[in-house]
Formats: C-alpha cells, structure tokens, sequence
C-alpha cells in the first residue's frame, strides 16, 4: 500500500510538473513579479509621460505656427500650420491607445477632440460680433473646441483654404483655439501625471503597492488593455455599427461622417490609433512592454498578438494604397480593403479582450 | 388507531401543499450574493463597470444596444446638420454622456459641457395634471445653455458654507450646505419660483427597477407608519404625456417619470432640445426669445429608432456584481446596515417581473431601494412638490453600484440629489425626516462598526 502511495505520489508530482510547463518556462514567480513591475514603471516612464511630454511639444509647435500666421498670413505660413496640426495629431491618436486616467476623467478627450464639429455654429460664430478670446473659446461647448475647430480653420470644407480666406475674425478664433487646446488641454493633461493633486503616474507607478485607483497591479493591467486601453481604441476604430470610426461613413458611404474630413487626415488617424496600441504592448523609446509579461508565460499568445498588431496596422497601407488615397474618397472605391481592415481590427480585439484579458487574471496574481 | 392515522395523514398533506405554496422555492443561502441585478450582473469593478451590456442579447438585440451606446455617446449640434443636428436652441448640454459619465453620475456644476447637475423650475401650484406649474417663460427646468443668437434661459450660481457635525464619540464631519440662485436670467423670473437642483444619476439597473411589478412597490408602502419604524413611504403617481395616462411613478430623483421610454425622450428634450416623438415639442416653445421656434417645428429630431434604441440601451446596462460578499468587515456592515434599519427605505431583495423584449426573466435582485417617496428632512428639502412628492420629499436612490462611483468617476463621487455629499459617510449624515433614526443609529456606532457599515456600502 505505502508503495503504489510513494508511486501515486510521483505520478502526481509529474503531472503537476507537466501542467505547469506552458508554450515556454516563464520563470520563477518571482521573477515574474519583478516583470510586472517593470513593464508598469516602463510604461509611465518611456510610453504614457514621453507620449504627453511630446503632445505638449506639439501643441505648443501648432501655437507657434499659428502665431506666426497670424502675424504674417501667407499661405506658405498656413501650411507650415496645418503640418503643425498633423504632427500634433499624429502624437494625439497614439496617445489614444491608452485612454486611462485623467484624459478621460477630466475631459481632457471630448474638449480637445469632439466630432463632428457644429459648423453651423462656427459659422454663426464668425458672423457674430462676439469676443473670441481664449477665455470666451474655452466657455464654447466642447463641439467648438479643440483640433476640429482648427481643422476647419486651416484647411478648410475639402481642404481647400488659402490664406487669405482667413479673415481677422477667423483669425481670431484660430488663435484662441490653439491656445485654448494648449493651455487647457494638453498642458494640464501632461501635468496631472506628473504632480499634484492627480499625479496619476504616481496611481500607476503604486499599484498593487498602496495606489487608490489600482489597488492591484492586475488592475492597472486589465485597465491598460480594456476598454479604456488597447481594445477599447481596437473597438472605437474597427466597431461594426454607427459608432465605428470606420465603419459608419463606410456603409453610409458619407465622408462628412469621417474623423477629420477637412483635412483628410481621417485615415492616418486611425492607423495612428492603431500604432498607439501598439507601442502600449510593444513598448517604446527601448523600454519593456507588455509583451514582456506575455512572452514570459506564452510565446504562442505573443505572436499571435504582434501579428495581429503588425497586420492591422500594415492594413491601413492597403486602402490608402500607392497615391495615398484619404479614407473620404475611400470609403467609395475601396470598400474590399476597407471591409478587410475592419476583420483585422474586430480579430486584434478579440484576441485582446479574451485572449490577454484571460492571461493577465491567470498569471498577474497579487 | 385508523382516526389518528388519517388525521396525521391530513396533517402531513397539509404541510406538504402549505410547503408548495412557498413562493421562495429556493432558500436565500441557495443564491450568489454577488449577483445583485440577477442574470443582469456583470463580474466588472472597473472604470467601466457601468458601461457593461447584458449578458445573453441576441445578436439583433446586441446590435441596437450598440447604436443604443453610441447615440448615448453622440453629440448633438446646431441644425441644420447632415448629421445629429436639433440641438437646442437652449440645453444643458450637448451629449447624454457629458452628465452620465461612463454611465455614471455626474459632476455637480452647471452650464458648461462638462456638467452634470440642471436646475428645475416651477411656481406655486399644480398643472391640470398635478405636475409641478411652469414658470411662465422658463418652463420647468432652467436651461443655462444656448445656441448663438438665444442667451440662456438664466445661470445657476453654486456656493457652499461649511457645516460641521460631531459623532457622539467625538469624531467631527465637515458637510457642505449648498446655496443656489439664478442669475443673469433672460426675462424676469416670476414671484415665489421654485427651484430644484437634480445631479445626473448612474444609469446601472434601471431596466431591472422599470419591471418591478407595481404590485411589490406598493406593498412597501407603510402609510402611517403602521409598524412604528418611523417610515411610511408614499408611491407618487405621474403624468404620462405620451400615453396620456396617469402612471406610478419609477424615474427620477422624485419619482416623476413612469418609464425609460419617457424619462429618455423628456432628457433630450429638456437637457438637449432635442424633440423626439415621444416629446414632440421644444422645451423652448412660446418663450419669447424662441420666436424661431415656430408651431411648425414640431417635427421629431431624434429619430424614432434612435430614441427607442437609447432606451433600449438604458434598458440593458447590466449591474456590477458586489465585491467581497464573504468578507467578514462586510457581513459586519450588511448587519448593522440592516440593525439600524436603513434597510426600512433601502429595501435589499425584491424579484422582477417577466420582460421578454428584453431577455428579462423573473430574477431575484438587490437594487436597495423601495422606489418610494420619502421624507428626507428639512435640510434636503428643495421646497418644489413634483406630482405628489412633497417639497421635502425624494425617490430612494438605488445603492447598487455605490461603492463603484468612485473608480467610473475618475477618482470622485458625488451624492445625494445634488452632489452636495462627497463621500458616501456625508451622504448619510444629511439623512434626515423618516431616515433620522437610521442616521442617529449610524453615529452611535463605535467608528469600527461605522467603517464597516461604510465598507459594506463600498462593496455595492
């Protein structure tokens, strides 16, 4: 009896063995923990605060250049401004791979990036004899706020602006409205992760170690992949009904449903998203990602997800194609390219929302 | 010997026919305390707790609940507009979500996008349907925004003054007592108006609360304090415009709404100027600075299907499941909870009726209210009947989800009718009227047991 016990005993021991060997070995626990909090410092100091530190740097390009417009107004001046928004967007939809914290709970978001614009109202406003200064701006509500108001400013309905249609009430208007995007947005965003009273990259930096808002690290991390994060930017460009960036003016066929119809930009946004997510997992500026913790416990997961990362944004190149076709004349004439990149996205964020989701209640125990 | 056979033969018959007469087939210890909206529960204490879908829509149903979310999210613009225009010409705001933050509550201030409270207005009196009286050229709700070329109907100015009170162990709480006026209004305001500040409440189970059958909500009523608890409870009965039917009131921080439908349609008309069929005419009409709004402009600017979608939506948000139900601090705070009888208002356990345009069966749910009106006190008191809500009366606000406000708030919560409350302790300190027992209850608690009442709450 004690023999087929000791026997038992083995067979259990090697069993147990077998079960916990995954796609690869990952470590001691230990050593794992010691990832997980690697990757979230990473993540405050070479993703989430260079991302905003770089946002503000763009802004404040965006205010020099619309300054400098104001000043001298030339069309070569205005196009030197609507570059300066681009690169400022460009920064900004990346940002949006992690919408977590104070950029949503401070409406950093809707007042700098609500869509569609009321150019009703602007127009309205323009008309009107009323003070356009900063203060004046950021009492408008958020539809005449932020990049679209400036959108329309400097390019224009169908990109068309030339220096001279911006008038001194236009004029006026644009300056506030970079200042205001500036000094009421971005500014404060960048500082509210980096001191008092919000100091959220503190709330992150202490997770699981005495922070309020994630009193465990497998907080932060369901957070940083959920519908604040990686799949919830997966699902706002790739959802298949009216709420999809893509999809509505896709089945609609109307480009005035786009993200930035006025200058065109809607396309490079959405792969921008995309990138924003992707530097979230991948890491960035040579810093660990989450990848890191995946790779640690399931090679097989990892290049699932950076295929599906990589394709998806590779897709995007598919539908502006050679002549770098913008998503407003897209949506007519490549619908199998567009149709193909929504599958992409709907997959990523399957794989996101189940798949990582699954991995990080499994192995980010504290 | 054959009598008493058949007598405990009857006897035994009876007891068996008298168990199956039980309507609680199952005992409570057979359910998951967790489950607070039944087979509406989500497992989902994050930022976007309150954001979730039921489980078990039909990909149909999936569907509008989506276009349900995003029309919710919308915003609105000035028409014309290819797209969602109609908005105003006087709001509160310009999106469902900018006051439901991630289906939240909202943040106590007005007139800007990013507030979530809205004053209303009325005279002294009664509409031919026992609703609050209008304020001639202000309706019944201030609008404090504007489209260009309209100022807004008046501004609300918000302050607040210090207001200390002491545990009998000595502890001090500082409330604030809020003060409001209106200023800057566009015509005169009226003699003797009413004023009532309403902060957005979290959207979380109403489907669940809209079938609770009337019966069940009726059966809390004490009236005259029959048991001697100090609480009676007074169902109010509304108006509906819609099916021109006089209906019990569910919805709103005085009950006056009957149903989703109406309490959606009359939001966005209301807060959005965004008329709908339900609500066909602009909050605006016949004001004298609305002459744009004419009798013709009563055409729908919401679509039919996207009102009835939202509705849908709010029909279908699940309820965040409680967390640490075995907790023992918990189970404390559940008792005490229950031994100073908050419970009397904040009813734990009720069961649902059948909904099937919603996948609701019957389910056995803890919302923590009784829907009815009560007494709150003078120092909650707007002084504004609404139908048949007193001036110092409010609806039992549902506790589900309580301890969540917090994290979908981005770090803070605000309570009571009018955000005055910052923390769910001050919220119970300016309990008062029917609920000053339970409050005098709570602050002769030694502060361990108040933690742990408090620390149950946070598991809502």
């Amino acid at each position: 009896m004690r023999r087929i016990f000791f026997s038992s005993a083995i067979l259990y021991t090697l069993a147990l063995g077998a079960c916990s060997k995954s796609s690869n070995s990952g470590g001691s626990t230990e050593s794992f923990t010691s990832t997980e909090s690697d990757v979230i410092t990473a993540f405050v100091n070479t993703t989430g605060l260079p991302q905003y530190d770089s946002l503000v740097v763009t802004g404040k390009a965006l205010n020099a250049a619309i300054t400098t417009l104001n000043t001298t107004n030339t069309d070569a001046n205005l196009a030197v401004a609507q570059a300066a928004w681009r690169s400022m967007r460009t920064v900004w939809e990346r940002c949006e791979g992690f919408l977590i914290g104070p950029v949503e709970a401070y409406d950093y978001d809707p007042n700098s990036d609500t869509w569609p614009t009321d150019y009703h109202q602007m127009d309205s406003l323009l008309a009107s004899t009323n003070t356009l200064t900063v203060t004046d701006v950021q009492n408008l509500p958020q539809t005449l706020r932020g990049y679209h108001p400036i959108e329309y400013l400097i390019f224009g309905v169908g990109g068309t602006r030339t220096a001279s249609q911006l008038d001194t009430k236009k004029m006026q208007y644009l300056v506030s409205l970079s200042a205001d995007l500036l000094n009421n947005d971005v500014e404060p965003l960048l500082n509210s992760w980096i001191s008092a009273p919000v100091n959220y990259s503190q709330s992150i930096l202490t997770s699981g170690k005495g922070s309020a808002v994630y009193t465990t690290r497998q907080a932060f991390f369901l957070d940083i992949v959920g519908d604040n994060g990686m799949a919830g930017i997966c699902n706002e460009v790739g959802e298949q009904d009216q709420d999809g960036k893509m999809y509505n003016p896709y089945i609609t066929k109307d480009s005035s449903l786009t993200e930035s119809p006025y200058s065109g930009n809607s396309l490079i946004d959405f792969k921008n998203n995309i990138i924003g997510l992707q530097q979230v997992y991948m890491g960035l500026n040579g810093g660990k990602g989450l990848k890191d913790l995946v790779v640690a416990k399931n090679t097989s997961l990892d290049n699932q997800i950076q295929t599906a990362i990589t394709s998806a944004v590779n897709s995007f190149d598919n539908i502006s194609g050679s002549n770098n076709e913008r998503y407003e004349e897209a949506i007519f004439d490549k619908r199998t390219q567009i149709l193909q990149t929504i599958t992409q996205l709907n997959a990523l964020q399957s794989l996101l929302e189940n798949d990582l989701t699954t991995f990080i209640k499994t192995y980010v125990q504290d | 010997m054959k009598k008493i056979c058949i007598i405990l033969s009857l006897g035994v018959a009876v007891y068996g026919f008298s168990r199956c007469n039980k309507s609680e087939a199952f005992p409570a210890a057979g359910y998951d305390d967790r489950l607070s909206g039944g087979s509406f529960t989500v497992l989902d204490a994050s930022t976007h707790a309150f954001t979730q879908a039921i489980s078990g829509l039909t990909d149909r149903q999936q569907v509008v609940h989506n276009i349900g979310d995003g029309t919710f999210d919308q915003v609105f613009v000035a028409a014309p507009a290819p797209h969602f225009g109609g908005l105003g010409p006087i709001m509160n705001n310009i999106a469902c979500v900018n006051c439901h933050r991630n289906d939240g509550g909202g943040f106590p201030t007005t007139g800007s996008s990013n507030s979530g409270m809205l004053m209303r207005i009325s005279i002294p009196g009664m509409d031919p349907y026992g609703g609050p009286l209008a304020a001639p050229g202000f309706g019944v709700q201030i609008q404090d925004q504007a489209l260009l070329g309209t100022v807004p109907e008046a501004s609300t100015s918000i302050s607040y003054t210090d207001l200390p009170v002491t545990y009998p162990d000595g502890t001090t709480v500082t409330l604030r007592n809020p003060s409001y006026s209106l200023t800057n209004p566009y015509i005169a305001l009226p003699a003797g108006y009413l004023l009532s500040p309403r902060l957005a409440p979290r959207l979380v189970g109403e489907g669940l609360l809209e079938n609770i059958p009337e019966s069940t909500i009726l059966s809390f009523v004490d009236a005259g304090d029959q048991n001697g608890d100090g609480i009676t409870g007074k169902a109010n009965y509304v108006y509906d415009s819609y099916t021109k039917k006089t209906e019990l009131g569910r919805f709103g921080l005085k009950a006056n709404t009957p149903t989703l439908l109406m309490q959606v349609a009359t939001a966005y008309q209301q807060d959005m100027g965004v008329t709908s069929y339900a609500q066909p005419v602009e909050s605006c009409f016949g004001q004298s600075q609305m002459n744009q709004v004419g009798p013709a402009d009563t055409d729908p600017e919401l679509a039919d299907s996207l009102l009835n979608y939202v509705t849908f939506y709010v029909q279908t948000l699940a309820v965040p499941a409680r967390r640490n139900v075995n907790d023992s601090t918990n189970v404390r705070g559940l008792a005490l909870f229950n031994q100073i009888n908050c419970s009397g208002c904040h009813r734990q356990t009720m069961y649902t009726g059948v909904n099937p345009a919603i996948n609701l069966s019957s389910q056995r749910i803890h919302p923590y209210t009784d829907l009815l009106l009560h007494d709150m006190g003078s120092n909650l008191a707007d002084g504004r009947p609404d139908y048949l809500a007193t001036g110092s009366e409010w609806r039992t606000t549902a506790l589900w989800g309580l301890g969540l406000l917090q994290t979908t708030n981005g770090g803070t919560g605000y309570y009571l009718h009018d955000g005055r409350a910052r923390t769910v302790e001050e919220a119970i300190l300016w309990h008062d009227g029917e609920a000053a027992k339970a409050k005098q209850g709570f602050m002769q608690l030694s502060q361990t047991d108040r933690a742990a009442l408090l620390q149950f709450l946070g598991s809502l």
